[in-house]
């Protein structure tokens, strides 16, 4: 109860005409920057930033928490329309939404839904924020690098579910995944790896402009073959708010996707270093375990739900350790950190007991910008779907210039646009001949993060295997683990056993 | 009707992305850009510190200044603290664009600095050089410090030893005799500078690797996440990242791995010397700034005076060093290129590269 008082009180703070007008303005902004691709919350907050040294820190904390926090809304504009992820959490939202919104004719719905499903996965991360932040934030101290290892490998076997009908695609495209994640710094001894004497290379593969490119651009080299196939507008439905409005039956199937991801993309944002994209990567393919009503990938409002719950849990619950400890559970969350720092405010332990004004009014201030948010998004979404009666003609290039400028800004450098354009070529060829990106890209995130756990685990236990057997959390992991790869083999056994009964 | 409609649409959506990126790169210059407003109002007290700087180069044109690592990290945020005080301080009145250039680990900025030709724009590069950026430049690189011109030499900083509240062992005396019998004491930190300091530690306590090993986290803060859940037993930091755990109770100091004791609430940590019969391990962590090796004399001179008046400002003394705990080290172009080379030797040295 006393943490609903001290709410209370950060709701006070927050609603004098300057705060408030400070959240919409981050919330704007953070919807622009968020649906751009290749200016993810990373690099809007961190430019945003050197404006806001000026402000009362408590404004300008409200103003880029905003940001942040609408940044996962604006990121699933341009993968649902566009087919470009406007961030990396959107990857997967781009799996269910382009399909929906162009396939099925529905785009409102789909936008709806990726709005309606961040709302409530951010409301039930926040809930979790308010009454258990610390004592969660401590939760996610206890995995440690074998407990993390554990984690990622029961991750990496969601792979699973979005490799498709074919196994041995999927298999091989997961490994493509994996080699082009290992190019780049070793990330414990800081020795180069695969790089040919390459200096750009060295740095490894950019995540952003290889998504755009293996995503985004891959559907611009598909457009303008299918050119002369195509009519000129694509969708003629009634492209009006009534006509984007779900219906009932579309907000039941939405509703336990959105619980199921809020809880769980909650969990995944405290725990250090995981962040939005894992969240919503673990929230699809635990989507994958539950029945929906349309196969996932071919536009089910469930896929949308589930994946865009989570990223926006996941936001809200890397605020934890950010907030209890002083922890980042993201990039976008060191830049924070360096901003609360730059404003004399010192985060760490002792925030809450010595600037609560300033901690619970970032609280608050979140609860408002996800219904500001919500209420803006809604009120763009009729005009947003218009693009989409644009003709290809005039859409190929000017998904192509949004392709190549997103790209470009994430480095500052060319380098960028020139993985963006191979990796589209990559992405063509890869759809062309069956094989699905989806997995590629879980395992480019994940295989890094596990190898440096696992090197760091080894280290730690000097090359002991025990270690990741050690812990409590670890041995659950395990078993949940095991379960995961020996169920289809006795499924299989079982099975044999069953026909091989009747001739026996 | 409604297809005109749609296309002009498109066409909104795309110049606000295009105008959003453009807005994005160039927020820095808007920052500095209203700030000669303001400082011109200072600069009339300001003039005789300005009618000192030698009269001869001038910048004439927007400065580039190259950061090789991300924006919000330690090194992004003293270029930009610079940046400020150049402007508010009215030390430059052109433009200065900070631009983080992270491809290759930091290398393709470096090496784009290195290689810029004599002329205009070598005068108006300027680049943020660390420790931390020399030490990967010379194992992974062919480039060494001669392929640019030091500037300044603006601070210096040293490390602790820290202990968690899951940590074992009462001081750090007791983990070295354990570490000798054979039980594992695990230490963590970040890269670059942690880890040379973490060697030449090891080495001066005569323990292998093995026996005491090291975990490198991406930053402090990773490093510090990993005591606090008690999966280190020691962690490397910096004091300014680590003060207010110290502060909180929750990491304790004990060493300072310096020639003498911190002050304050660091003051309980010990020097190595001081727990054995061991010398001090003192291995300084530097914030510098170097320009192109095509930089001109006069351009040189102009810089390294421009970066003496700011270590010299009150806005650097309390917003930056004191914040950070940072020891002020101005050193000019000439003692910092002497510096830079002699550290350069040592690492080159202690690492054997040639």
């Amino acid at each position: 109860m006393e943490n609903l008082q001290l709410l209370l009180g950060g709701f006070a703070t927050v609603f004098t005409m300057q705060n408030v007008l400070a959240c919409l303005l981050g919330a704007i902004l953070g919807l622009i920057v968020g649906a751009m691709p290749g200016i993810g919350s990373l690099a809007g907050v961190a430019l945003l930033l050197p404006l806001t040294y000026k402000f009362n820190p408590t404004t300008a904390i409200i103003m880029l928490g905003a940001l942040y926090y609408a940044n996962m809304y604006g990121g699933a504009f341009s993968a649902i329309l566009l087919n470009i992820p406007g961030d990396s959490p959107a990857v997967m939202t781009a799996l269910d939404g382009y399909p929906m919104a162009t396939k099925k004719g529905r785009p409102g719905q789909a936008l709806f839904t990726a709005n309606m499903a961040s709302c409530i996965g951010g409301t039930i991360g926040m809930i979790i924020l308010t009454f258990m932040g610390p004592a969660l934030a401590e939760v996610g101290l206890r995995f440690g690098p074998a407990e993390m290892a554990v984690l990622l490998l029961v991750a990496m076997t969601s792979i699973g579910w979005l490799v498709g009908e074919n196994p041995t695609k999927g298999v091989v495209v997961t490994m493509l995944g994996i080699v082009l994640a290992s190019i780049g710094m070793d990330t414990l001894t800081g020795s180069p790896r695969y790089n040919f004497g390459n200096l750009q290379l060295m740095g490894g593969i950019p995540f952003i402009p290889f998504v755009i490119g293996t995503v985004g651009f891959a559907q611009v080299i598909q457009l303008m073959e299918e050119r002369y196939k195509e009519t000129d507008a694509r969708v003629d439905a009634k492209l009006t708010i009534r006509g984007s409005m779900l219906t009932r039956h579309d907000f039941r199937r939405l509703l336990p996707p959105a619980l199921r991801s809020g809880f769980l993309g909650t969990f995944v944002g405290v725990l250090p270093g995981a962040g939005a994209t894992t969240g919503a990567f673990l929230g699809y393919a635990a989507q994958k375990a539950f029945k929906s009503e349309e196969p996932l990938g071919s536009g089910a409002i469930e896929g949308i739900a589930s994946c865009e719950a989570a990223n926006n849990a996941a936001a809200a619950g890397s605020f934890a350790p950010l907030l209890a400890l002083g922890i980042p559970g993201s990039g976008t969350g060191a830049v924070l950190l360096g901003g609360l720092m730059m404003w004399g405010l010192n985060p760490g332990p002792l925030l809450f007991s010595k600037s609560p004004d300033f901690a619970w009014g970032l609280i608050a201030s979140l609860y408002l910008a996800n219904i500001l948010t919500l209420i803006i998004a809604i009120g763009v979404i009729p005009f947003l779907i218009k693009i989409l009666s644009v003709p290809l003609k005039y859409m190929v290039p000017c998904i192509t210039v949004v392709c190549i400028v997103g790209s470009y800004s994430t480095s500052n450098s060319m380098y960028g646009v020139l993985v963006m354009l191979l990796s589209g070529v990559l992405g063509y060829i890869l759809n062309k001949n069956k094989y699905s990106t989806a997995p590629m890209l879980l395992s480019f995130v994940l295989a890094p993060m596990l190898e440096s756990n696992i090197r760091k685990a080894f280290i730690a236990s000097r090359g002991s295997v025990a270690i990741f057997f050690s812990s409590a959390i670890c041995q659950v992991l395990m078993l949940v683990f095991f379960v995961i790869i020996f169920t289809p083999v006795f499924k299989a056994i079982l099975k044999k056993f069953k026909k091989g009964k009747p001739t026996a | 009707m409604k297809k005109l409609l749609a296309i002009v649409l498109v066409l909104v959506l795309t110049v606000s992305m295009l105008a959003g990126c453009g807005g994005a790169t160039g927020s820095s210059s808007a920052a500095s850009a209203s700030a000669p407003a303001s400082s011109a109002a200072a600069s009339g007290s300001e003039a005789p510190a300005e009618a000192e700087a030698p009269a001869g180069w001038k910048p004439s044109k927007n400065i580039e200044w190259i950061v090789t690592s991300s924006p919000g990290g330690g090194s992004d945020i003293y270029t930009r603290m610079i940046q400020d005080i150049m402007v508010t301080e009215g030390l430059v009145d052109q433009t200065i664009l900070v631009n983080n250039k992270t491809d290759g680990g930091g290398e393709v900025g470096r090496a784009q600095v290195s290689a810029t030709k004599a002329g205009d724009q070598s005068d108006h590069t300027l680049l943020t050089f660390n420790s931390g950026d020399l030490m990967p430049m010379l194992l992974n690189t062919q480039s060494r410090i001669d392929g640019f011109t030091p500037i300044a030499l603006m601070a210096v900083d040293n490390q602790l030893l820290f202990k968690g509240e899951h940590t074992t062992y009462a001081d750090f005396a007791e983990a070295i005799e354990a570490a000798k019998n054979g039980t594992v004491v695990v230490l963590g930190g970040s890269k670059g500078d942690d880890v040379a300091t973490y060697q030449k530690m090891l080495e001066e306590i005569g323990l292998t690797e093995s026996e005491m090993p090291y975990i490198t986290s991406d930053s402090t803060s990773d490093a510090i996440t990993s005591i606090l859940g008690g999966h280190i037993d020691f962690v490397i930091s910096k004091p300014a990242a680590a003060t207010e755990y110290v502060e909180a109770g929750r990491l304790i100091p004990v060493i300072a791995l310096a020639s003498q004791r911190y002050g304050g609430a660091l003051a309980d940590a010990p020097t190595l010397s001081e727990i054995g019969d061991y010398n001090n391990v003192d291995i300084p962590v530097w914030r510098g700034v170097v320009g192109p090796k095509n930089m001109s004399p006069e351009a040189v001179a102009y810089w390294t005076d421009v970066f003496k008046q700011v270590s010299e400002s009150d806005q650097w003394k309390t917003d930056y060093l004191e914040k950070n705990m940072l020891i002020s080290n101005y050193m000019n172009a000439d003692e910092a290129a002497a510096f830079m080379t002699a550290y350069q030797q040592d690492y080159m040295a202690k690492e054997g590269l040639k």
